[in-house]
């Protein structure tokens, strides 16, 4: 499996990327445009052959009593018989989470709880490499200490929800990136059990990004480190964040705060 | 007056020790409760790789077919689900 995104006006495309478009926006003479998504799936041969593709969403000639799961499965069969592979089988594949290899950094499970978008609670993943002095803000303190949010940047700028199309630049259609991550935040010793020490991050974080409308959002985060004793080197984060995030709706003229939840986990586990 | 002080200094250690633990205990609660479950995760049971290239040329390398999914948008990383 494998994912591509891009612009078919861009002036690199993949060649399979070229060929499926190429097909897809073809001119029908005579007949009115067909309706498309903008996401296709497509089967390719090991050699990188188009065996066959499909609109993800718009489904022409079919069942409206199917699901959009029956249709997708039922695509993805096609492909499979045109490819010659064998029934699949019912073993469960166990699963991979993105990750970092060999380095460290922190996985961050994030979802907007938007009430009206299913799709977007489903969780969105990420896996940031870290480097030794990422970890330093975070070493441990004998007394009660405050660290800027900003040094923990690198991965707390993953904390923006899935579907961000109405936070995208309206000339480029670039993404606007999260560029402010602002709040001080105070880190606490939280006793030890014999082996390990523990110490709790917390505060409120404020977000921003490099839109020019002063669009912000803010949340809570709350942290357990543990450390080995006697050393001051954090060993493991686990955590959460919870805030909101504003959507705008463009058919109601209106924005609406949905929750917006984090959880992190440094790597390696 | 020792004794005393000795008596306090261990009630505030006895009172103290348990209320940082319900402290890390809560959060490690919500951390459970917020990060997805397995099936909130099936997606990563399939055999996901970062690039179509990357993708290409395993597939050379192993015999074995491609599934990819095309997004139309500058924007969109369907692994990390950011879109």
């Amino acid at each position: 499996m494998t994912s591509w995104h891009g612009h078919r006006r861009d002036a690199s495309l993949p060649r399979v990327v070229r060929e499926v478009w190429d097909e897809k926006f073809r001119p029908q003479p005579g007949r009115p445009p067909a309706k498309q998504s903008n996401v296709d799936m497509v089967l390719l041969k090991p050699n990188g052959e188009v065996v066959h593709w499909f609109d993800a969403f718009q489904r022409s000639g079919f069942d409206p009593r199917e699901t959009l799961a029956q249709y997708t499965v039922r695509e993805i069969q096609k492909g499979s018989q045109l490819l010659g592979l064998p029934k699949a089988s019912d073993s469960v594949s166990k699963i991979k989470l993105p990750d970092v290899g060999k380095s460290s950094g922190m996985r961050v499970f994030v979802r907007l709880k938007d009430s009206r978008m299913k799709a977007y609670q489903i969780p969105v993943v990420e896996a940031v490499k870290l480097q030794p002095q990422d970890w330093l803000p975070l070493k441990w303190s004998d007394q009660e200490c405050l660290v800027d949010a900003g040094s923990l940047r690198k991965w707390l700028q993953q904390l923006y929800p899935p579907g961000i199309m109405e936070r995208t630049d309206p000339q480029t259609k670039e993404i606007f990136k999260i560029n402010t991550v602002e709040g001080i935040l105070s880190l606490v010793p939280a006793g030890s059990d014999g082996r390990q020490r523990y110490a709790v991050l917390s505060g409120v974080i404020q977000f921003g990004d490099e839109g020019a409308d002063g669009f912000h959002y803010n949340g809570q985060i709350e942290l357990v480190l543990t450390y080995t004793m006697g050393k001051p080197e954090v060993q493991a984060v686990r955590g959460v964040f919870e805030g909101t995030y504003p959507r705008f709706d463009r058919i109601h003229n209106s924005s609406y705060a949905f929750p917006l939840e984090a959880a992190f986990e440094s790597l390696p586990r | 007056m020792q004794n005393l002080l000795g008596l306090l200094f261990l009630t505030a250690v006895t009172t103290c020790l348990p209320a940082q633990d319900a402290e890390r205990n809560r959060i490690l609660e919500k951390y459970r409760a917020i990060r997805p479950t397995m099936d909130e995760l099936a997606m990563y049971r399939l055999d996901w790789e970062t690039s179509l290239s990357d993708a290409q040329k395993r597939a050379a390398a192993e015999g074995r077919p491609i599934m990819l999914i095309i997004i139309h948008a500058r924007y969109g990383d369907i692994t990390s689900g950011h879109c």
